[in-house]
């Protein structure tokens, strides 16, 4: 007996020796885990804002994103809303975590209050049973006239379960000086005309190729033109459990099979290397020869966060800033975007739509958001453990109509319109962003349109025929959705 | 005596009950939760699911999917474990035969180890880059004039397979020839010295003495090497596109049921039958290694002494 | 001819050098990329490899440190979890592998089939029945839930009871029972010295698997103050749309380097104790 005693004892002692080192064993987690930490293990300057401790009896928020964009708005909500706390947790979307992590959490005590969607996966929240119905805020959506492709994305069988701030409107950036040399004009009107449909701007391709000698490339990947042909389809993705497809999307297969047998296409992978290289000029194939890119299929936020940053080589020799215009381009498109719901689970229900309603239907912030007011000293009155590098520049595009035309203006002579040779993006967006239809938007969608990517590039690359790409396509989307019909 | 065997027996009983009971805590529930899983249709995003029998698994043997998903895993596992054992026990050989006394062994295994110190994540960034298009091994190949022009090596089947391969036998050959090495120097000295007076050669001793002796390590080495290798994701997974790009080229059967999991409707149901028939798969490999490689030594262990 | 083999064993033992180096070479070049890529700028390497170091290291730091990512803490947290499953891993499996080596009890064969079948359960998927029913303990966000099932860790009891078969002396446990030593006493004090080398050889394998694992984390840790170094690491390629690719290698080679400082450390311990091992018949 004496051994079971002792045996007992060490295991005792290991669990205390554990709990020790994990100081948060009692407290139930997701309520409150500021309380968790005593404050003596605050670095102050390092803590993200929200997770101050709660002694002085505010009301806890919990907001999941997957970057650290809504943290601004969240302390500029405790400005204006001092006895709230909102706790800011970022899990990044590498790999899906922050996807897997949301669905873990569903239907458990752990599930946050506010949680922001992305393009790819709000829909099929959207469409389930775990988000709170927000028509309380259509009028205020009304009054600030939110793109009606804002609201529908956040909208099933009508009833309203998430909003956004932005409205990403798609665009076609293309470089001045290459413009002026093959087409003889660098204006953006012109240049409209030039490349107003997809038949022209084959066409245009043709005409880069031949007067760079095969040196400049019409777009760096194929997948530059992805989001533009889905986004013109006529039927959705799914109609009545059956895959279908669209003649758009056949269409779209064509022109990337034509930009790729043509040597219009940089071969290069979006989001990677070669991709950016383009952007500063610096792309050189293999061999060492020096290759340029004439155009780039991006929305909105592609020019602060894309375009812009990677504009300017390593050693600052190789620049393209002011060399570039943006135009609608062949086909009114849209590309991504953060939508913010409410889980149903919240306890905090009226707390939690105040937020949404502060994020993305508020004048005043939104105008804030989009003309550079939230600076880092600004998020520091607030709050002091701000750390350094949060900030919302100037420029984003926002998806009230009532705001975007209030600020257009003030775009005319900034930052941005510098780096466009003059071109107020702002206005050109605002033109663009009415004609963006999100009808056909479904939860399914990313899943059905990740799965071309890859039978398309083997198609591309002349290992295997279309029936074969169809085929291998239909195989993959059968893997994630068991339940479709695929003719 | 009597008493004391029956002691012994308890204490049998005591030293294997942290273990029980730690798994009856941690391990049952989510075992039993998959199991169950694998007959309904749930899903992530819907409260409720329905028992739907073997409908699951029904439809995993239609998908031709999934047949080349096991063929894949197999073909990857198998085409890096035979290098990876071949060479770790070349290199255990070579470090513990005290007539070739190379030098510093030691610190040799130790460096052959460092890749599996670093994070899958990191390796598979790392050589995603290394080999794009416009990356630094077909700047390498065609400004030496090894290839006339750039090779899209990640967009072709072959070539990517290889990539893994290579990859997984380079972060595990360092860690098996540590356990190989580990199971050799334990081989005592004298049994060799004998050998060498009966005049046998250095293959001899290492196929009668050091094979037999470090024969519980080796079927160690490949159960958890065939283990892992059933369920390698992480690579595969991270240097593409995580579907097992090109053409399906490195969807492994791991890879295949987190994309289930992970689809937007979150199929845990249609996942959890992958997961179970990997399950079965693996085990009844396992057991069929065990199986051929039993043998009377398992007696005669206990009575050693 | 005793001659003659000296020459062809130094033949030999050439070949060998060579072919180690070779396998050195190919074994250590990524690793060192991927420490020189931390020193090198964000578009330095996007415009192609280096083999030599360049003068970024400093602005790399600048720019995770503006990101707000608290490395030291990290450390800390992935030290702590690290450490305690190795701990726990490393003792409950010698213990529970001794019971079934060193012991006869009624259902020990079924017990050691189960565990061999307990290697066999792919992990990935039940991680979310994992995270739901961790949620009902409350235990969420909580390093205990990360720890505390290495106490029935199925594949390190394999390792043991497979190891433990092979360096156990029955005399000395007789010996030590003829002493009056308890049972519970002869594992500790005569089994585990003996098996030190094998419970150093499974340490740094669980310690270097615990480490670098970030799945189970990241879906059971929350709070930004709980992260471990992996899960600070990839906060970092969560914007997509900023890639700070210097940083990123900064971050992967700071976590890298004090493994590679604990493995190196380490690593002497299992040396010395398989020649010890080896000293016993």
């Amino acid at each position: 007996m004496k051994k079971v005693s002792l045996l007992i004892s060490i295991l005792v002692l290991f669990s205390m020796l554990l709990a020790a080192c994990a100081p948060a064993t009692e407290a139930p987690a997701a309520e409150q885990p500021a309380a968790e930490q005593p404050a003596a293990e605050q670095p102050a300057a390092e803590q993200p804002a929200a997770e101050q401790p709660v002694a002085t009896g505010k009301t806890v928020l919990n907001v999941w994103s997957f970057t650290n964009e809504i943290m601004t708005m969240a302390v500029a909500f405790e400005k204006s809303h001092p006895d709230v706390d909102v706790v800011y947790t970022m899990i990044p979307m590498t790999n899906g975590e922050y996807q897997t992590k949301l669905m873990a959490t569903l239907g458990t005590a752990d599930v946050p209050d506010v949680v922001a969607l992305e393009a790819a996966f709000v829909k099929s929240y959207v469409e389930s049973d775990f988000l709170a119905d927000l028509g309380d805020l259509l009028p205020y959506a009304k009054e600030m006239e939110v793109y009606p492709f804002v609201t529908d994305v956040g909208t099933h069988e009508g009833v309203i379960k998430a909003y956004a701030y932005q409205a990403t409107p798609g665009a076609v950036f293309y470089r001045r000086s290459l413009a002026k040399e093959y087409f003889g004009t660098d204006d953006p009107a012109e240049m409209q005309e030039i490349l107003g449909d997809m038949d022209k701007f084959v066409a245009a391709a043709e005409v880069v190729k031949e007067k760079s000698d095969g040196n400049t490339y019409m777009v760096a990947s194929n997948g530059d033109f992805m989001n533009l042909f889905y986004a013109n389809r006529e039927q959705p993705w799914v109609v009545d459990d059956t895959l279908t497809v669209d003649p758009m999307v056949n269409k779209m297969v064509e022109t990337v099979k034509i930009f790729r047998d043509n040597g219009y296409e940089a071969r290069a992978t979006q989001w990677q290397e070669g991709w950016f290289a383009g952007m500063n000029d610096t792309l050189t194939d293999a061999a060492g020869n020096p290759k340029k890119i004439f155009s780039y299929f991006l929305p909105t936020w592609g020019l602060p966060y894309v375009l812009a940053p990677n504009a300017t080589s390593a050693d600052g020799t190789s620049t393209t800033v002011g060399d570039w215009a943006v135009i609608t381009g062949p086909l009114p498109y849209q590309w991504g975007g953060t939508w913010l719901g409410v889980m149903k689970d919240s306890k905090k229900m009226d707390l939690a739509k105040e937020f949404i309603r502060f994020c993305t239907l508020d004048e005043e912030n939104l105008t804030n958001w989009a003309t550079g007011v939230y600076t880092n000293e600004y998020l520091k009155e607030i709050d002091p453990s701000v750390p350094e590098g949060q900030y919302q520049a100037a420029g984003d595009f926002v998806g009230s109509q009532v705001v975007v035309r209030k600020i257009t203006s003030s775009f005319d002579d900034s930052e941005m319109s510098k780096f466009l040779g003059g071109q107020n993006s702002y206005g050109g967006f605002a033109e663009a962003a009415p004609s963006v239809s999100a009808r056909l938007f479904q939860g399914s969608d990313d899943a059905i349109q990740r799965a071309l990517n890859d039978p398309l590039n083997s198609y591309l690359e002349g290992t295997i025929d279309l029936d074969e790409m169809w085929s291998l396509w239909k195989d993959a989307v059968r893997n994630e959705f068991p339940d479709l019909i695929i003719p | 005596m009597v008493h004391n065997k029956i002691r012994r027996i308890n204490h049998g009983y005591l030293f294997v009950a942290p273990f029980i009971i730690g798994f009856l805590l941690f391990g049952l529930y989510p075992v039993y939760n998959t199991l169950s899983l694998s007959f309904t249709d749930a899903t992530l995003m819907k409260v409720d699911s329905n028992f739907i029998g073997l409908k699951n698994f029904e439809r995993l043997f239609q998908d031709k999917t999934f047949l080349t998903a096991v063929t894949n895993t197999w073909e990857l596992w198998i085409m890096n474990f035979i290098p990876q054992l071949g060479i770790a026990m070349l290199l255990a050989v070579w470090f513990t035969d005290v007539r070739l006394k190379i030098k510093a062994g030691g610190v040799w295994r130790m460096l052959f180890y460092m890749p599996n110190l670093l994070m899958p994540a990191a390796i598979a960034a790392l050589y995603f880059s290394l080999f794009s298009y416009y990356g630094p091994v077909n700047q390498f190949l065609v400004r030496s004039n090894l290839i006339p022009e750039a090779i899209d090596f990640l967009r072709n089947k072959e070539i990517t397979r290889a990539i893994v391969v290579f990859i997984q036998w380079w972060m595990w050959y360092g860690q098996t020839t540590i356990l190989l090495m580990a199971a050799m120097t334990s081989i005592s000295i004298s049994l060799y010295e004998a050998a060498v007076i009966d005049g046998a050669n250095s293959w001899k001793m290492f196929r009668y003495i050091t094979l037999p002796l470090i024969k519980p390590v080796m079927i160690y080495i490949l159960v958890t090497s065939l283990v892992g290798g059933m369920q390698m994701f992480d690579i595969p997974m991270l240097l593409t596109d995580g579907r097992g790009s090109p053409a399906n080229a490195i969807l492994t059967n791991n890879i295949m049921m987190y994309m289930r999991f992970r689809s937007s409707q979150g199929h845990i149901g249609a996942a959890s039958t992958i997961g179970v028939m990997i399950f079965i798969m693996t085990t009844f490999v396992a057991l069929l290694i065990f199986y051929l490689l039993r043998e009377k030594h398992d007696d005669f262990k206990g009575k050693s002494g | 001819m005793i001659k003659n083999y000296r020459i062809s064993t130094n033949i030999l033992r050439f070949f060998i050098y060579l072919f180690l180096a070779v396998l050195l070479i190919i074994t250590l070049l990524p690793v060192w990329l991927l420490l020189v890529n931390a020193t090198r700028s964000t578009l330095e390497i996007q415009q192609g490899i280096s083999l030599l170091p360049s003068q970024y290291t400093l602005s790399n730091y600048k720019i995770l440190l503006s990101k707000g990512l608290d490395l030291p803490r990290g450390f800390l947290n992935s030290l702590t979890i690290a450490a305690a499953t190795t701990v726990i891993t490393v003792y409950f499996s010698m213990l529970t592998a001794y019971g079934i080596v060193g012991y006869e009890f009624k259902g020990k064969k079924f017990l050691y089939n189960s565990i061999l079948v307990l290697v066999m359960i792919p992990m990935q998927l039940s991680i979310i029945g994992f995270y739901q029913y961790m949620s009902r303990f409350g235990l969420t966000d909580n390093y205990l839930s990360l720890i505390l099932p290495s106490v029935a860790s199925a594949g390190a009891v394999f390792f043991f009871k497979q190891y433990l078969e092979s360096i156990m002396i029955q005399d000395l446990i007789d010996a030590g029972r003829i002493d009056g030593a308890s049972e519970l006493g002869i594992f500790h004090r005569i089994m585990f010295p003996i098996a030190v080398p094998g419970a150093f050889t499974l340490g740094i394998f669980t310690f270097v698997a615990s480490w670098n694992n970030f799945f189970n984390a990241y879906i059971l840790i929350t709070s930004r103050q709980k992260y471990t170094l992996p899960m600070l690491v990839q906060t970092l390629r969560g914007d997509v749309y900023r890639h700070e690719y210097g940083a990123i290698y900064l971050g992967l080679a700071a976590s890298v380097i004090p493994i590679i400082i604990i493995y190196f450390l380490f690593s002497r311990y299992i040396v010395n104790g398989i020649s010890m091992g080896a000293v016993k018949e």
